[in-house]
C-alpha cells in the first residue's frame, strides 16, 4: 500500500524546486511572500466576532490583524484544492481518520487521535503566532 | 478581487506540488521530527534555495521589495519551542493541514479547529506578551548579510554549498 503510494509523487527536491519557482514568481508579479498562520488568527477573528463582537473589535490584536479575506486567506483555502486535485488525479486521495505512523505506536482509537491533534493545533498556532512566523 | 484570485491560484499551485511531494502527510512530517525520513527537509531546503536565489535576483533587478519580519529574540526562541511541541502532537503545519484534508486526511480538522483556538488565546494573551516575551532581544528588521557586512550573494553562495552537501549527505544515508 505505502510502497505503491511512494512510486505516485514526484521527488520531493523536484517539487519543492518547483514550489521556489512559484513563490518567486508570486513575490515579482504580485509583491506577495506566502504565509498561513495568520490567516487563523483571521479566522478566529470571524467566529468569535458571531458570538462577542465587542470584544472582536476591542482586542489589539484582531485590530492589528482582523477579520477579513485577504491575498493569503484565499491562499490557505487554495492549498486545499491544489492538494484535492492532485491527490484525486494521482489516486492517492484516502479517507484516513487515524494516521499510519500514529495507528502503530497508539492504536487505531480517533478520539485519542482526536485530542491529541486538537491539542497539538492549539499549541502550534499559539507558539506560531509568537515566533511571528 | 485581482489579489484574491491571485492568491486562490497561488494556493492551487502551492497544494498541488506539496501532494505531489508526498510532504503533507502525518508519516512525513513525523519521519522528519523523528529524524528517520528527511522527505519534508529536502522538499523546505530545495524551495528556500530556489526562492532565495530568485529573489535576490529581482531585488538586484529592483523589480522587487523584501519582505523582512523583526528578529525578536524571546518571540522567536520560546514561540519555535512552543511551535514545536504542537507540531509533534499534531504532525501538520498550519499551511499543509489544509492540503491534508485535501487528501483526505481528515484528522487534519481537529488540528485546524485546534489552530483556530490556539489563534484565538494568542489574541487574548497579546497585550500582555507585547510588553514582556516580545521586548525581549529585539533586534528589528535584520539580516545574515547585513550583521556580518558582507553581500548577499556570498550568503547565497555558501547555503548553497551548505544544501547540497546535506542533500548528498541524506541521499547517502538513504534518510
Amino acid at each position: 500500500m505505502e510502497d505503491s503510494q511512494e512510486l505516485k509523487g514526484w521527488s520531493p527536491y523536484l517539487a519543492g524546486a518547483l514550489t521556489g519557482l512559484l513563490l518567486v514568481f508570486s513575490v515579482w508579479f504580485t509583491g506577495k511572500y506566502v504565509g498561513a498562520s495568520t490567516t487563523f488568527v483571521r479566522s478566529a477573528g470571524f467566529i468569535e466576532r458571531v458570538f462577542d463582537a465587542d470584544r472582536v473589535a476591542n482586542l489589539e490584536y484582531f485590530i492589528k490583524e482582523a477579520p477579513k479575506i485577504d491575498w493569503q486567506w484565499m491562499f490557505v483555502v487554495g492549498i486545499f484544492f491544489g492538494s484535492l486535485i492532485s491527490a484525486v488525479t494521482s489516486k492517492t486521495f484516502r479517507w484516513q481518520a487515524v494516521p499510519t505512523m500514529w495507528d502503530e505506536r497508539f492504536g487505531p482509537n480517533r478520539i485519542k487521535r482526536a485530542i491529541a491533534a486538537f491539542i497539538g493545533g492549539t499549541i502550534a498556532m499559539f507558539g506560531a503566532r509568537l515566533a511571528d512566523g | 478581487m485581482n489579489e484574491l484570485i491571485y492568491g486562490f491560484v497561488t494556493g492551487i499551485i502551492f497544494g498541488f506540488l506539496l501532494q505531489k511531494g508526498r510532504v503533507i502527510r502525518y508519516d512525513k512530517q513525523l519521519g522528519a521530527l523523528r529524524l528517520i525520513d528527511m522527505t519534508i527537509v529536502k522538499f523546505m531546503l530545495s524551495t528556500i534555495l530556489v526562492a532565495m536565489v530568485g529573489v535576490y535576483l529581482l531585488k538586484d533587478l529592483g523589480l522587487v521589495k523584501l519582505s523582512l519580519k523583526s528578529t525578536v529574540l524571546g518571540g522567536n526562541i520560546i514561540g519555535g519551542l512552543i511551535f514545536g511541541i504542537g507540531w509533534g502532537f499534531l504532525g501538520y503545519c498550519p499551511g499543509t493541514s489544509l492540503g491534508a484534508l485535501g487528501e483526505g486526511r481528515w484528522d487534519a480538522i481537529w488540528g485546524i479547529v485546534g489552530m483556530l483556538t490556539g489563534a484565538a488565546l494568542f489574541a487574548e494573551t497579546y497585550p500582555f506578551l507585547k510588553s514582556t516575551v516580545l521586548k525581549w532581544g529585539d533586534y528589528g528588521k535584520i539580516t545574515i548579510p547585513g550583521i556580518l557586512g558582507v553581500n548577499h550573494w556570498v550568503i547565497i553562495v555558501l547555503f548553497i554549498i551548505g544544501g547540497i552537501s546535506l542533500f548528498r549527505w541524506f541521499e547517502k544515508r538513504k534518510l
